[in-house]
């Protein structure tokens, strides 16, 4: 998978940033600044999908779908997210 | 006569666009409407021009908090619907055109709002006169197509005073 379009990567910072309004947290990274941040962690995750595909142990490196190591990544950021004081 | 308050609008008096619309909202009981960090957002206020309008250029105050941010700068556009007798088929939108822009800075706390005052000429609001229903379109530009807004949270709009210049 490439790196998300910029639309994509665009709709995360809206969120992120919807968010942070909701909750109205003091938040003061501008806007590029964001972006930018929002863009490099796509980058990152784009370009090390071969060392995280490695890191899953035999038979589940096989097993799994790209689909579903995706997700449960998903549900481990989530719950890092979660646990993260 | 110059400097006469002509209307005062609150977010409650706010219709709205079918998408990309502020979205209602309450900061300790004040009415505000949120308008997005990221994407253009929009809401329409109706009213009439009082008779005691003498034909000057519209300033639009606009009185703005944000958020979250304490820094940074957020920039409005505002544009007006002539609504006169015999005027725009209420079926279709009939803006001037003339979007006009004003930009502020966020306060350093951000429940204090911020004054921006955009003025319009006579020929930028269709020379709307005196007694005659307007509509008037405020927009936050936050892709910053008329200057900067590099503030990626919400910012809301608190009050709005119609004065003549």
């Amino acid at each position: 998978m490439a790196v998300l379009s910029d639309p994509d990567r665009l709709s995360i910072l809206k969120r992120f940033a919807e968010q942070l309004s909701a909750l109205r947290v003091v938040f003061n990274l501008s806007k590029p600044d964001l972006q930018a941040a929002v863009n490099a962690i796509d980058a990152w995750a784009d370009s090390n999908q071969a060392a995280f595909n490695t890191a899953i142990p035999l038979p589940a490196r096989t097993a799994l779908t790209t689909k579903q190591k995706l997700q449960i990544l998903y549900y481990v950021l989530s719950r890092r997210y979660e646990v993260e004081p | 006569m110059t400097g006469d308050t002509l209307v005062v609008f609150t977010p409650l008096a706010a219709t709205f666009p079918t998408s990309n619309y502020a979205t209602p909202d309450l900061r300790n009981n004040h009415p505000v409407l949120d308008f997005d960090g990221a994407t253009d957002e929009e809401a329409y206020f109706e009213g009439v021009l009082p008779a005691h309008y003498n034909g000057g250029s519209l300033v639009i105050d606009l009185y703005v908090a944000l958020t979250s941010a304490t820094t940074g700068s957020f920039r409005f556009q505002t544009d007006v619907e002539r609504m006169n007798d015999g005027g725009p088929d209420l079926d279709a939108d009939s803006f001037s055109g003339s979007f006009q822009s004003a930009g502020g800075s966020a306060s350093a706390t951000s429940g204090i709002p911020t004054k921006i005052s955009i003025t319009h000429t006579t020929a930028q609001i269709d020379s709307l006169a005196a007694n005659e229903p307007f509509r008037l379109k405020v927009r936050r530009d936050a892709d910053g197509t008329s200057g900067t807004d590099d503030i990626a949270t919400d910012a809301e709009l608190v009050r709005i005073v119609v004065r003549e210049a």
